[in-house]
Parts: C-alpha cells; sequence; structure tokens
C-alpha cells in the first residue's frame, strides 16, 4: 500500500516538505467568538516540523476543533496568525488549500456514493483527472483496505469502514499537511488500529499530521510530540517522554491531563 | 468548469439515488397536474367553461322544442342528449341523472306547449288591439318550461343557462305574436276604416292592405362584441390545461428547494461541505455545480409536466395544451422560475438548523405562496386584501407570465415585468444566504 503513495504523480509528490522544515507555524493564537464570554483560543502557539505527527490534546472545549478550523481555512482567527509552508492562511487562504487536507471527526462522505465514486468526486475537485486520478483514488481505496468493497455504497459501509473512508478522501490529493479530527471515534480495535498503522505509514512518506483524540493510549502510541490544551492555550507540550517526566512524573499520559486539566466535567 | 461539472455530475447521481426526493420531484407533481387538471376540468363544466351536457325532454314535440334546441346547439358549447342508451328518458329518471352529476341540467317542455303558445299569441294579439270578445274568460296559459340544475352547478352559469333559456323563448314569442298580430291587422285596419268613412270605403281597400315581414322583429338594431383584451390574440379562453399545467409545474419546481435544502443541511452537519471548503475549489463553483445540477432536473420535470399536458391529457378528454406562440418567452419563464425556485432551495437550505426544520418550513412557504400565486384559486376570485399580497408571491409571477403567453398572447417583452422579479428573487435569495453563511461561519454556527 505504501508503494502506491510513493508511485503518486510527480506534481503531487512536490507537496511533501523537506524534513526539518516548519510545515506549521501558529503564533498568539486568538478566537473570540461573537457574544461569548470567553476567549475560545487565547494565544495559541505550537510549530510543526514536517513529517511529524503533532497530537492536540484537550477536554472538551479547550479549542482544538477552533484551532483546527483556523488552520484549515475554514474560520478566520480574532488575533495571532498560522503559517503553513511558510503561507499565511488569512492572507492566502486559496493557496493554503492545495497544501492541507482534512478528515472531519463526522463522516464527511455522501452516503448515497459508493467509495470510489466519493474518491473520484474529492479527486476531480482537487483538479486530479485521467490516469493520475484513477491512480490516486485505487491507491486510497488500497490504503484504506476497501479496493474489494470499493463499489458499495457508503450508507452500507459499517462504522470502521466508514471511518477508512473518510481518511482515504482526505488523502486523495496527498496533502502536505493532514488535520485528523477524531479519526477513530466510535469504532472496533481492528478498524482502529488499521487507521494508526496507515497513519504511520503516511508519516513516513512526510506528510505533516495534526492530531486530535481523547483516547490517550493512541496519542501516546502514535504521535511525536503532544500539546495538551485548556482553557484558549497550551497548558504542556513536548514529546511523550518529556510529558511524562514533568516533575512530579506522571505514570501515564492520563494522568498528566488530568492532572493539568482537571477532574471536573467538561459539558 | 470541470470542477463545476463534478459537481453537478455527483448532484445528479445523489438525486437518482434518493428515491423520495425523485418522487417530489417528479411524481408528485405529475400527479398533482393530472388529477387537478381532470378535477378543474368537471369543475369548469359546471361553471359552463366547458361543453355543457343538456338532456333535453320534449314532450311537445312542436316548434317551441325545436326552436329552443336549434338557437341552444348554435350558442355553441352544448351537447344535447334525448336519448339515453337508445331510448326516451322520462321525467323522474332525468331528474335523478341530474341529481348525480351526470348532467348539469335538464330541460323539459311540457306537451301542448306549441299549441297553448300559438293561441294565447292570437289571445293577446287581439287584446292589444281590442278585437278579443272576452279576453279574461277566453286566456290561455301554456305550462312552464321546466330546467333542472346539478346542485353542484355554480350560480353564474346558472343564470346564464336561464338568461339564454329566456331569450330564445322571448324570440319564439315574439314570432308567434308578430304571426297573429299579422292576421288581425287587416281586421283591425278594416275595422277603423270603416268606422271613420262608413260606406264610403270600397271592398276593394282590404284586398290592398300590404303584407308584412314578419321576422323583422329579429333584425338587430344594436348588438354586443366581444373582444379580445390582447390585439395580438383571437378570442381564445382559458382551459383548465392551461391554468394547471403551468401552475403545478410550477409548483414542482419551487419543492425543488426541500431536497436542495436538505444536501446543503446535511453536507454542513456531516463536515462534507466543511471538507470542501478545505479543499483547492472556490465556494462559487461548489454553488455553481450544485445550482446547474438542479437546474437541469428542474427542466426534466418541467420537459415531463408539458408533456402530460400535451399528450397525456387529452386522453382523459380534456383539451391539449396550448403554450402560445413565442417559444422564446416560455423558455425565458421557466429559466427564470426555476431560479427563483433554486435561489429559495439555497436559501432554506442555509438558514434552516436542521432538515426538519426546513421539510417543515420549506412546503409550508411553497404551499402558502402557491395559494397566493393563483395556484389553486385564480388570483381575480380572491379577496382584494388576498390579491394585494398575492403580487409578493414568486409563484404568482411565474404563473402569471405563463398565463400571459398561453392565454393572452404574450410575448417576451410582456413577461419582462415577472421575468425580472423571479431574476431578482433569486439574486435577492443568494446574496441573503451568502450573508448567512459568511456570519455563520464567522461565529463558528
Amino acid at each position: 500500500m505504501q508503494a502506491h503513495i510513493i508511485q503518486s504523480p510527480d506534481s503531487l509528490i512536490e507537496n511533501y516538505a523537506p524534513a526539518g522544515e516548519n510545515v506549521l507555524v501558529v503564533r498568539n493564537l486568538v478566537k473570540i467568538y461573537k457574544g461569548a464570554s470567553l476567549p475560545a483560543l487565547s494565544g495559541l502557539n505550537f510549530t510543526v516540523p514536517a513529517g511529524e505527527i503533532f497530537g492536540l490534546l484537550g477536554p472538551n472545549g479547550a479549542g482544538k476543533t477552533t484551532a483546527i478550523s483556523i488552520m484549515s481555512t475554514l474560520l478566520r482567527p480574532t488575533g495571532g496568525s498560522v503559517n503553513v509552508c511558510g503561507i499565511d492562511v488569512t492572507q492566502h487562504p486559496g493557496r493554503v488549500k492545495g497544501l492541507i487536507g482534512l478528515v472531519p471527526q463526522n463522516i464527511a462522505l455522501y452516503a448515497g456514493l459508493t467509495a470510489r465514486e466519493n474518491l473520484r468526486f474529492f479527486g476531480k475537485i482537487c483538479g486530479l483527472r485521467g490516469k493520475a486520478l484513477d491512480e490516486r483514488v485505487q491507491a486510497c481505496l488500497e490504503l484504506a483496505g476497501l479496493e474489494n468493497r470499493a463499489d458499495q455504497r457508503v450508507t452500507h459501509y459499517s462504522g470502521g469502514m466508514k471511518r477508512r473512508a473518510n481518511l482515504a478522501a482526505g488523502m486523495i490529493h496527498q496533502p502536505r499537511l493532514l488535520f485528523l479530527d477524531e479519526p477513530t471515534v466510535g469504532i472496533d480495535a481492528q478498524s482502529r488500529n488499521m487507521i494508526l498503522e496507515k497513519l504511520f505509514l503516511l508519516k513516513n512518506t512526510g506528510t505533516t499530521l495534526i492530531y486530535t483524540t481523547h483516547y490517550m493510549d493512541e496519542a501516546a502510541q502514535l504521535c511525536d510530540r503532544i500539546a495538551i490544551m485548556d482553557e484558549g492555550h497550551i497548558v504542556a507540550e513536548g514529546s511523550l517522554q518529556e510529558l511524562l517526566n514533568r516533575p512530579p512524573g506522571y505514570a501515564g499520559l492520563g494522568d498528566l491531563f488530568l492532572a493539568l486539566t482537571g477532574k471536573d466535567l467538561r459539558d | 468548469m470541470y470542477k463545476i461539472a463534478a459537481t453537478v455530475s455527483k448532484e445528479l447521481l445523489l438525486l437518482s439515488r434518493d428515491r423520495t426526493g425523485l418522487l417530489v420531484l417528479f411524481v408528485m407533481p405529475a400527479l398533482l397536474v393530472f388529477v387537478m387538471t381532470l378535477v378543474q376540468e368537471n369543475v369548469l363544466k359546471t361553471m359552463g367553461e366547458s361543453t355543457t351536457r343538456i338532456l333535453f325532454i320534449d314532450h311537445d314535440q312542436g316548434e317551441v322544442g325545436q326552436t329552443i334546441e336549434k338557437k341552444l346547439l348554435e350558442s355553441g358549447g352544448i351537447e344535447i342528449i334525448k336519448q339515453i342508451d337508445g331510448r326516451e328518458v322520462d321525467e323522474k329518471e332525468a331528474l335523478n341523472r341530474v341529481l348525480n352529476g351526470d348532467f348539469q341540467l335538464c330541460v323539459i317542455i311540457p306537451e301542448g306547449t306549441t299549441a297553448a303558445l300559438k293561441t294565447r299569441a292570437r289571445q293577446a294579439a287581439a287584446e292589444s288591439l281590442d278585437l278579443a270578445e272576452r279576453p279574461a274568460e277566453n286566456a290561455v296559459r301554456p305550462g312552464d318550461i321546466s330546467v333542472y340544475f346539478d346542485p353542484t352547478v355554480f350560480g353564474g352559469f346558472r343564470s346564464a343557462v336561464l338568461g339564454s333559456l329566456e331569450m330564445v323563448i322571448v324570440g319564439i314569442e315574439l314570432d308567434e305574436k308578430m304571426n297573429a298580430l299579422s292576421h288581425l291587422l287587416p281586421r283591425y285596419i278594416d275595422r277603423v276604416l270603416r268606422k271613420s268613412l262608413g260606406p264610403m270605403l270600397p271592398d276593394a281597400v282590404l284586398n290592398d292592405t300590404p303584407g308584412m315581414r314578419l321576422d323583422f322583429g329579429r333584425d338587430r338594431l344594436l348588438k354586443v362584441a366581444e373582444r379580445p383584451a390582447s390585439p395580438e390574440n383571437a378570442l381564445q379562453k382559458p382551459t383548465s390545461v392551461q391554468q394547471n399545467v403551468p401552475a403545478w409545474a410550477l409548483f414542482g419546481i419551487f419543492f425543488i428547494a426541500i431536497p436542495m435544502a436538505g444536501a446543503l443541511i446535511k453536507e454542513r452537519h456531516d463536515e462534507t461541505l466543511a471538507r470542501l471548503l478545505t479543499l483547492p475549489v472556490s465556494f462559487l463553483s461548489v454553488m455553481m455545480g450544485k445550482i446547474i445540477a438542479y437546474v437541469l432536473v428542474c427542466l426534466g420535470q418541467f420537459g415531463l409536466i408539458l408533456l402530460i399536458g400535451k399528450y397525456v391529457l387529452p386522453l382523459w378528454g380534456t383539451p391539449k395544451l396550448d403554450m402560445g406562440s413565442d417559444p422564446a418567452a416560455v423558455v425565458v419563464i421557466m429559466f427564470s422560475a426555476i431560479l427563483a425556485a433554486t435561489g429559495f432551495g439555497i436559501l432554506l437550505g442555509t438558514t434552516a438548523r436542521t432538515y426538519e426544520q426546513a421539510s417543515m418550513v420549506g412546503p409550508i412557504a411553497i404551499v402558502i405562496a402557491a395559494a397566493l400565486g393563483g395556484i389553486m384559486v385564480p388570483v381575480y376570485a380572491m379577496p382584494a386584501i388576498m390579491r394585494n399580497i398575492s403580487i409578493y408571491s414568486p409563484l404568482e409571477w411565474g404563473h402569471d407570465a405563463f398565463l400571459d403567453v398561453f392565454v393572452r398572447g404574450g410575448n417576451i417583452r410582456t413577461v419582462s415585468g415577472d421575468v425580472i422579479a423571479l431574476l431578482s428573487f433569486f439574486v435577492a435569495a443568494v446574496l441573503i444566504s451568502g450573508m448567512v453563511f459568511f456570519v455563520k461561519r464567522r461565529n463558528g454556527i
């Protein structure tokens, strides 16, 4: 499956940034929704180099979805800046769109279409055509393990298959930076394991991933670096080991998370 | 263009697989136009706008019945039935048939009507010339000609039929009175002259009395002529097909708003829209693709309904759809109405929070706009306040424009006002939707 990604058209391989280059730079990001008493984001800062899987953790209402919406051009910030591969997201959203991909938390597919039809549509929307389109569709179907069920309508898929198809659609145009908003929520262990394996494969091809999840073990297993957010800003950031070594020392990411964000319910 | 075509193709594929959507878009308006046209065809019969079937029972078998029959047939739009299944109908059966709605009315001429009329005409003429010997005692009164109406027949039509019969009977009476007068006049003149001149009057004078042309009384001195309001068109009466085909086609077209709004809301809720907005495609291209797809569907819908009006409904005895003489105007109205409907769909899909909300508000809004727009009841039949409100209904603009071309002999110039209104509605709906969408996006809704 990895071979298909490497064999992609040259024009799309251009999307991959050299290792070490900062693909995403977020500076003092602020977002205040109209009528809200508190800011959704209050000075968010982080940098993600190429080829890294960056985990964004936080309780409900911490600002993860708002941050992803701004970084993926869906929302304009109240203040601060976001740069993707050196391009300002607010100033040039059109240019940034060619570099990013989004795998939303919901199954953002047309349920009445088959997986192949969905992928062909999103591929065409990204400008793919002819043989390049056929190859990318086939590669994404294989990556998601859906090649044998490609011509079945999404509405008839299991939860795990839908999640994998959702991931495949986010990769159809081989984005340099892929935002994944809880891509494994509510699926079986096998599908979850497969998705995590595929994300590792993606990372190995140079794709940078921004990953949000509520599963601490998943973040610990997958992410190179993790940022824990609360009340609109990052309260801790680093590799898994760096985070666990924070005084007084934590047995697991879950312990640290609760220590930093508290045990009160966030509804 | 490639991305727009991709969106068009995706939307059409989705719609083709949406059975409920297809029912709403194609089967519902097709059934509505079929049923409503046939129902209204029957209503028009009760209003006299269509061929009226009269059961005619003539017990007299004389000149009166023959003349009434001849004159009714001459008036047009009337079919006279004297026998059912090859046999004469008695009065009781005739009344039952009318009560059952088999006939709109029944005319019964009593036995001896012609003879009584002639006698009474002679008596009346004699009385007028003071030649009658004992008028009060000898007076003959012919039996009444009875007319029975189906209870569902509208008052206006009843009055028109009774008025026509009165006119025919007055004509018959006039003829008989003139005839009687012509026979009595020489006697009267002779009597007057003999009274004045006495024995000086020679017998030859009576023989020289000039004969009368009896039909001079029927010569019309003043005529009422019905003329077309539109100078470009011959006199043409609207048919139930011309009223209903554009009406229900428009109704169906506006129902495109429901699946369209549903698709927009679903895209928003399942974040397909979010995915699209992060891809290298302009929002305008996505919306253009949607609009083109739904316009194509509406064209198919409209074409289907026109075909029903042209070829299917006539098989059930309705007139064939006549689309006037300006096909370009029909195309322009059709496109404008379709754009207005898609504009409404976009507005509904943008402003409604849930599909349930859109699927409740949308149809109610369309039904109200249709009722105000003369789709169900002609605008002229509404109270003044409703007529004033109806001018704000996009369905009224579309329907009025279609009737203008189909019935009033209108053309692209005469419908330009309605077309501009429909296009303005589309532009306004899209602009408002755009504003709502961007405000919601800014607030992360």
